[in-house]
């Protein structure tokens, strides 16, 4: 409690040090301000990259996500050609029974890009067949207010349905029309439409091109609300002529088990295929690893320039501290006479410093908003879906503890000087 | 009276260099309650090492001191700036008051230091030592408004503010005009009255024949110790 009424006397005194010497505090307080601004919005902008890629491997299927695509055989293999017959339902049949921690097998058969047709509107987009596990594997759903999605029944009867993204929507209907039931043409085929998907947009994002609520969107999001879906057997019946698939997307119950499913998936498609490797595996996980390098190496580099310039900062404390000291060597040995001990005089000082850097760090987290904000208005600019950074309260006070720590110990020495200074010596000084 | 503070054998020596400078060789005083004391002697005499270490600023090499019937010789820092706060005042020659604070807040200084006095408690102890003085109708005043006369006043309002036992004055009137030098001599005179011991540290003998006693040092001794 005494130390608590001593610490409160000397944060006063401190602030009145600061007030009779504005333009000195605030010079002091610059390395601290800059330093303080620069780890607050480097980390701030950082934080938001990340926030964007794990967003984009989200949307790329998460990481849980294993993608079997086609491959043209290798030199070795040509020959053998005719031995497999490709991706086929088969190959979802096997990995279905033979692998449990796969989740949901999505085959799709792509028609390819057609024209569709609505009442002598017209959009060109990609057609897609694929069954109802396509919507988990993409994370995607249709709001129940939107319709449905292709049910195992559409694929048993190879019904004429179809789904669309947000955007055909958007392109083929006018607002106030309602496309749910609404039969479209594609390749003069007949489809009803029995849902929409939704519509994705970049949360924590900008999309100027978005209008109206649910409809279209744009940047770096577009393509994944285009497309028209259809009963996979209805693709291949009606316009495939076989019953190719063009990939599979898996999706791993866990991420944790991604490896051994990649295992698994392989030695059980070698064995559909009959050895032939005319497949191939991918996974999100590389492309996630490699962002978490970057963002080591971003946050490391970025990391330590602010590190740098705090520890300029607390120099320039440190450095101001001790002319301050300089200057008043009178003052301390006249509080000593009347009976001040060393430890008055340390906290005093150390109380200083500690006002310097917490004003220096508030001061800076006022400029690291207004660098962020200039950051996201310049990226907006370059980018329409740039990142955009969002103040976390966590990282402003990390910023704001570093400064006062930082302060803290550049406060250690200029206070030690000062407490142990001679009065008498300190009395005689001119 | 009674006695206040007995010395027995007081050396102080410094080294400077390869060389031994004995500031104190062998002092024995005593000084009792309400005395009003002339120290006297020329620079390099002995006389403000004698005025720090029983001011509880400095320490002896050697000897004891007998403070109110402890001894005292041998404190640590935190120990010594106890007495300092509780038992002894100081009034300087060049005033020394804080140039940012008020003179309320300049007297109210030492009380700062002690864990007895609030907030309020220090203001009000402060206003008492001003009026003690004359100086109650300057108390938001920066000490440089006023005059080497009102400085020195001030001074000794914060000399007394914690109520001391012995108040020590370093040449208190070097900086004051003749006016002034009177005034603060009687000022300082005063404080007998309530039982504070006064010692003046002084080379001037007019400064020195306002005291009851005169000690006269030369060389680290005591050379006369009279009454007058």
């Amino acid at each position: 409690m005494k130390l608590l009424i001593r610490i409160r006397a000397a944060v006063i005194n401190g602030l009145r040090e600061l007030q009779a010497n504005k333009v000195r505090s605030l010079l002091s307080m610059s390395g601290i301000i800059l330093g303080v601004a620069s780890l607050v919005a480097m980390v701030t902008v950082v934080q938001g990259m990340v926030g964007n890629f794990r967003q984009f491997v989200d949307a790329m299927g998460g990481i849980e996500k294993i993608t079997v695509d086609k491959q043209a055989l290798p030199k070795e293999q040509e020959h053998l050609a005719e031995l497999s017959e490709g991706l086929t339902m088969r190959d979802v049949e096997q990995i279905k029974a033979t692998i449990p921690i796969v989740r949901y097998v999505s085959p799709e058969a792509r028609v390819g890009y057609e024209k569709i047709v609505w009442e002598g509107r017209e959009v060109n987009t990609m057609i897609n067949g694929v069954t109802p596990d396509w919507l988990p594997v993409a994370k995607r759903w249709v709001n129940p207010s939107e319709g449905r999605f292709i049910s195992d029944l559409d694929i048993l009867h190879k019904t004429d349905v179809c789904v669309l993204g947000s955007s055909i929507v958007a392109e083929l209907f006018p607002p106030n029309v309602d496309p749910l039931g609404k039969v479209i043409r594609v390749k003069g085929k007949r489809f009803i439409i029995i849902g929409l998907l939704n519509n994705i947009e970049a949360q924590g994002m900008e999309i100027r091109s978005a209008s109206g609520k649910g409809r279209g969107s744009g940047g770096m999001w577009r393509w994944r609300n285009s497309g028209v879906y259809i009963p996979i057997s209805t693709a291949m019946a009606k316009f495939n002529g076989n019953d190719r698939l063009s990939g599979l997307g898996l999706q791993v119950a866990t991420g944790d088990d991604l490896n051994y499913a990649v295992e698994q998936v392989e030695r059980t498609l070698l064995q559909t295929h009959n050895g032939l490797r005319d497949f191939t595996l991918t996974t999100n996980e590389q492309t996630l690893e490699d962002f978490r390098k970057t963002e080591v190496a971003f946050k490391l580099s970025l990391g330590g320039v602010a590190g740098i310039s705090l520890f300029v900062g607390g120099i320039g404390i440190m450095n101001v501290m001790l002319a301050s000291i300089n200057e008043r060597i009178r003052e301390i040995g006249v509080r000593k006479a009347v009976g001040a001990r060393g430890s008055d005089l340390f906290l005093q000082f150390l109380s200083e410093a500690a006002v310097i850097s917490v004003l220096g760090g508030l001061i800076g987290l006022v400029v690291s908003m207004g660098i962020v904000s200039i950051m996201n208005y310049v990226l907006m600019q370059a980018v329409p879906t740039g990142v955009v950074s969002r103040f976390d309260w966590i990282i402003m006070l990390q910023g704001l503890s570093f400064s006062v720590v930082v302060g803290l110990i550049a406060g250690v020495y200029p206070a030690i000087r000062a407490a142990s200074l001679d009065p008498i010596e300190a009395l005689r000084h001119e | 009276m009674g006695s206040l503070a007995t010395i027995r054998g007081l050396h102080k020596a410094y080294v400077m260099g390869d060389e031994t400078v004995h500031a104190l060789d062998g002092v024995d005083l005593n000084f009792d309650r309400g005395e009003y004391i002339a120290i006297l002697g020329p620079s390099g005499s002995g006389k403000s090492t004698l005025m720090h270490i029983l001011g509880f600023m400095d320490t002896p090499t050697k000897g004891s001191i007998l403070f109110e019937g402890e001894e005292v010789s041998n404190l640590s820092p935190d120990r010594r700036a106890w007495y300092r706060s509780n038992r002894v005042g100081f009034v300087f020659q060049s005033f020394n008051l804080l140039p940012r604070l008020s003179v309320l807040e300049n007297v109210a200084l030492p009380l700062l230091y002690r864990e007895d006095y609030t907030e309020d408690a220090r203001e009000e102890a402060a206003k008492i030592a001003l009026e003690r003085v004359g100086m109650s109708h300057r108390l938001t005043h920066r000490p440089t408004q006023l005059s080497g006369g009102e400085r020195q006043r001030v001074a000794i309002a914060r000399a007394i503010v914690a109520r001391p036992a012995i108040v020590f004055a370093d040449e208190p009137t070097g900086n004051l005009d003749v006016k002034n030098v009177d005034r603060i001599l009687d000022l300082l005179g005063s404080l007998l009255a309530e039982g504070i011991t006064v010692v003046v540290v002084t080379h001037d003998l007019s400064v020195a024949a306002k005291a009851k006693r005169v000690i006269s040092m030369r060389a680290g001794k005591v050379q006369e110790d009279r009454l007058q």
